[in-house]
């Protein structure tokens, strides 16, 4: 489906849910930058625009706030900067999330966000400031993560033992994450025939394999269809019920519901 | 020790799915061992063992830069570089000896006065050293291509160059020829055991490459900290 015309009937059908104006412009520009870097068809990455809208929809009628769990802390952030060239991407970036948290960081494409939770993984350096975790860490990036020629059950027992735990421990974990985002992994698929959204639930179930304390979400529900959607929302929520620390990475600005912090690392000069 | 068997478990699982590529891996050397059967039986050998040497280097550098993707996340999920590098190594050198059984016994049954026990020592350390060699590339050079093209000069000068040439003692497969003259034409000894030391240094060499690589990569990052949970 060209890009216009799904644009154009997501722009119907959130008026259509009642979302006000300034969120729904929002929405569309976040949504049309993606597909315009992806180069994704609309309907694979987003679904159709019906039920991309609904789950918009609910997402943005905000859950009444919840009072500050106050944990112990699990994710300290401090001053992180990093640079691409002349291109500063993150300036004296803070962030702390506690257990029984969870923190949204948003922002416009390119703002940092996969940049700032790949230096939160230790994945990529910074050139200035620390991250500490206390306890393990989940993390779930935003594409690849999967082996195309194994199936979920030899990724769960793979990501199990790393963590300690046993063949029918880990085999078993991963298959109750999966049915928590209404997927049953077992069969012979491997992960190369698997659609976008499944993939992505696989490596969701990895991240949250062995009970992480921390864990880091990079636009994880890529593919995912609105009932995938609302999963996996309940999914976070149960992970922070549980006392795990969250930080999800989305690009929909109001995608907030049960967050409790948010980390906006729009450029300050792209806001004025 | 669980770890690294588990990464050579589901290395192997990987290999095992992608039958097209075992296919043609088990058929490659045949052709470099047809190519010379007629004209010089030794060289046949030679061919044959440097065959195994090119396949099996391909198979480890596509199964290097396919992990590539996952290794970082297994890193946070409790395995070292060392458990991946090793496990991957023994899948590889695995498929390695199940893919030289076949030849080993073709030279047993189609080639008369050679030496088979030293021909069955250069399919082994032809095994042990294009695996790591493989894994090497993929670590240097992250695009398949790239290093296909590398993998394609380095053979195709073990092929060319003479190996009475001390720049030859530079290729990584040196000693199969060395070994070979050994098990083909009966010579002294010393073929064997200059053969011998090349390829240990080579396969020391080419690991330390690996877990140097493989530990820079998936290196701990100076700025992160884990600190016991409260």
């Amino acid at each position: 489906m060209r890009h216009d015309t799904w644009l154009d009937a997501l722009a119907g059908e959130l008026r259509r849910h009642g979302v006000a104006a300034d969120t729904a412009g929002n929405v569309l520009a976040e949504t049309a930058a993606h597909l315009w870097e992806s180069g994704d068809d609309p309907l694979r990455a987003f679904g159709p625009p019906q039920a991309y809208a609904a789950t918009v929809a609910d997402s943005v009628r905000l859950a009444p706030p919840r009072r500050a769990p106050g944990g112990p802390v699990r994710l300290e952030v401090l001053g992180i900067s990093k640079r691409y060239g002349r291109r500063t991407v993150l300036r004296e970036v803070n962030l702390t999330v506690r257990a029984g948290e969870v923190a949204a960081v948003v922002g416009a494409n390119g703002s940092g966000k996969s940049t700032f939770l790949g230096i939160c993984a230790g994945l990529v350096s910074p050139d200035r400031g620390e991250v500490r975790v206390h306890g393990a860490l989940g993390y779930c990036p935003q594409g690849g993560g999967t082996s195309d020629f194994l199936v979920p059950d030899e990724h769960f027992l793979l990501v199990g033992a790393g963590r300690g735990m046993s063949r029918t421990e880990a085999r078993d974990g991963g298959r109750a994450g999966a049915a928590a985002l209404d997927w049953d992994p077992r069969g012979r698929t491997q992960a190369r025939h698997l659609s976008g959204g499944t993939r992505q639930k696989l490596n969701l179930v990895m991240a949250g394999l062995g009970d992480p304390d921390v864990l880091l979400l990079d636009e994880p529900y890529q593919g995912f269809d609105q009932g995938s959607y609302l999963d996996f929302w309940q999914q976070v929520h149960r992970w922070r019920d549980a006392g795990k620390a969250i930080v999800v990475v989305t690009h929909l600005l109001n995608t907030r519901d049960g967050v409790d912090t948010v980390l906006d690392l729009t450029p300050r000069e792209a806001l004025r | 020790m669980t770890k690294t068997f588990v990464v050579a478990e589901m290395a192997l699982r990987e290999i095992a799915r992608r039958r097209g590529v075992l296919a043609i891996l088990l058929i490659f050397p045949l052709a470099f061992y047809l190519s010379r059967r007629d004209s010089h039986a030794g060289q046949s050998i030679r061919f044959v063992c440097l065959g195994i040497g090119w396949a099996m280097s391909t198979a480890a550098l596509f199964a290097g830069s396919a992990a590539r993707a996952v290794e970082p996340r297994l890193r946070l999920s409790g395995y070292r570089g060392s458990h991946l590098y090793l496990g991957r190594l023994a899948a590889l050198w695995t498929v390695g000896l199940l893919l030289s059984a076949p030849y080993y016994v073709l030279i047993r049954i189609d080639q008369e006065h050679v030496r088979y026990g030293a021909i069955g020592l250069i399919m082994l350390l032809t095994v042990a050293v294009a695996a790591p060699f493989g894994l090497a590339l993929s670590a240097a050079l992250p695009r398949e291509l790239e290093g296909m093209l590398v993998l394609l000069i380095v053979v195709g000068l073990q092929m060319m160059m003479d190996p009475a040439d001390s720049a030859s003692r530079l290729l990584p497969f040196w000693f199969s020829r060395e070994i070979g003259t050994y098990a083909v034409d009966h010579t002294d000894g010393g073929y064997l055991t200059r053969g011998l030391i090349h390829a240990a240094v080579c396969l020391a060499a080419l690991l330390a490459v690996v877990a140097a690589a493989s530990g820079y990569r998936l290196r701990q990052r100076s700025h992160l900290r884990f600190v016991a949970r409260r």
